[in-house]
């Protein structure tokens, strides 16, 4: 069964329609990447899946769940809202920590807050859990600094961590690496890979053409809020058929 | 003489303390929610709370002062604020008050304004409430920022206390200058300048502290 299921799916902003109709679905442990120019709604996407942007139509369906069906997130209870999105993760492109944590507590602060008010969440693991995972990013002797005291790559990393906290089925990735400087995208871009090996569904938005061959199962081109063309990286990376994607690549061509 | 001088201006200096500290007392919080107002989604309470803001910033206080002392006897034939000392001083403390309030919700607006939306929404997508958003991730972010300017803001407070003598509320300069119609001399005056010295280098004194306890992060 599809871990995730997105059907018909349709976002405006002030009547410019910037999704038509997206629909595409995901197995577990599959690793995803969504490339395409700007501005063809890759990160619309990202935020509808994760809620910080109400899609006008359209279902989106997670192990089963209809998390949405037609309806837009204002008609919706917040403590239900808060229920469904915890199915996604996100990863921010600007990282997002916040500054007046260490990177433990960052990754701590959203477990423990929920811990208090969901008995069913154990309270018990947070702190092992947080160092397990910071552990996991190569960051243990880091994790009393605070985000200013990090560079961009650990920042980010920090991030991945703290998203990975609340073992969300689905974490999504926005551009996880353009504001970093090239030497430093290598690490985080690492950290990925390695939890494609450890079949953590993912949806990754990215411009590395080189890693998003390396690292996916599936590959979508998105081109003016459609989904252009879709398959194994083999075929759209190497032999993509649609005019927009060979257009898309041949400027990357030097890259990969 | 010195010592006399020193009991007329120290009992001056109270009212200047008094007016300085209920001023803050009030205006602080009530800034607060003017800045919420000023920031609000409804255009109907948005939009008035910024005209009131921007008349209050952009007129002197020693008018207001005037015209919230006068104004009510005059226009309605009603003086609300009574006679005597204790009335006067209450019409000083609403002027300061109104307008001080003004001020701070303007920092205030633009602490919480400058704090980028990526904050909210990461806090959102980790499931946290808006309460706990603003409370966990917000907040001290916002005082960090407008610790500066709120300081500023205060030490301006407690020179202008003394403009409150328009409408005849006995400060510390009123004492100071008092001296030189009575026994024709000057330095009690300058003896205030020191008051004020002692009173505002204790408060950035004070700042500099919050500040340095909040410098560890960015
Ligand atoms: N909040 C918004 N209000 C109005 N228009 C928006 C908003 N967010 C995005 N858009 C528009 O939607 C379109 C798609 O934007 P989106 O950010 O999803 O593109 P993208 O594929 O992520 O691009 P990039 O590769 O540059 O990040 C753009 O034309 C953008 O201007
Ligand atoms: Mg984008």
């Amino acid at each position: 069964m599809a871990i995730l299921e997105v059907r018909n799916l349709k976002k405006s902003f002030d009547s410019v329609e910037v999704i038509h109709d997206i629909s595409f679905s995901m197995e577990e442990g599959e690793t995803l990447t969504i490339i395409g120019s700007s501005g063809s709604g890759k990160t619309t996407l990202l935020r509808c899946l994760n809620f910080l942007e109400s899609p006008d139509s359209g279902m989106i369906k997670v192990k089963g769940e209809e998390l949405l069906c037609n309806e837009t997130l204002s008609g919706m209870s917040e403590k239900i809202l808060r229920r469904k999105r915890l199915h996604f993760g996100l990863v921010f492109q600007s990282f997002n920590l916040f500054p007046q944590y260490t990177a433990l507590e960052n990754i701590m602060l959203a477990p423990t807050l929920l811990a208090k008010s969901d008995s069913s969440f154990d309270a018990s693991g947070i702190e092992d859990n947080a160092k397990q995972l910071l552990d996991q990013m190569g960051l243990s002797d880091r994790m009393d600094n605070y985000p200013h005291e990090l560079s961009g790559g650990q920042q980010q990393r920090v991030a991945i961590a703290r998203a990975m906290a609340l073992r969300p089925d689905i974490l999504c990735f926005d551009e996880p690496t353009s504001a970093l400087d090239p030497e430093l995208t290598g690490e985080v871009l690492r950290v990925i890979k390695d939890l494609a090996g450890k079949h953590m569904t993912m949806i990754i938005v990215t411009h590395e053409m080189a890693f998003a061959r390396d690292v996916s199962d599936r590959v979508i081109f998105m081109d003016n809020g459609i989904i252009a063309e879709e398959g194994s990286p083999a075929e759209v990376i190497d032999n993509p058929q649609n005019e927009r994607t060979i257009q898309f690549l041949s400027n990357y061509k030097k890259n990969i | 003489m010195f010592q006399i001088v020193t009991l007329t201006l120290l009992e001056g200096f109270r009212h200047t303390l008094r007016l300085f500290f209920l001023t803050l007392l009030f205006s602080l919080p009530l800034g607060l929610l003017i800045s919420f107002g000023s920031m609000s989604k409804l255009k109907a309470l948005k939009g008035p709370v910024r005209l009131i803001i921007w008349v209050v910033r952009g007129t002197p206080l020693m008018l207001q002062l005037l015209v919230i002392y006068y104004g009510p006897g005059i226009l309605l034939h009603n003086n609300i604020w009574g006679s005597g000392d204790n009335g006067r001083f209450i019409a000083a403390l609403v002027a300061f008050v109104i307008n001080y309030s003004c001020y701070f919700s303007e920092i205030y607006r633009g602490g919480i304004q400058s704090i980028p939306i990526g904050q909210y929404e990461a806090g959102e997508v980790l499931g946290m409430t808006k309460r706990q958003i603003f409370f966990k991730v917000i907040l001290l972010q916002v005082i960090k920022r407008i610790v500066p300017p709120i300081s500023n803001e205060i030490i301006t407070l407690v020179k202008d206390t003394s403009l409150a003598r328009v409408i005849a509320v006995y400060e510390i300069i009123w004492e100071g200058q008092s001296y030189i119609k009575s026994a024709g001399i000057i330095w009690p005056l300058f003896y205030t300048g020191v008051f004020y010295l002692l009173f505002s280098g204790l408060l950035t004194l004070l700042f500099r502290r919050i500040e340095r306890k909040l410098s560890y992060f960015r």
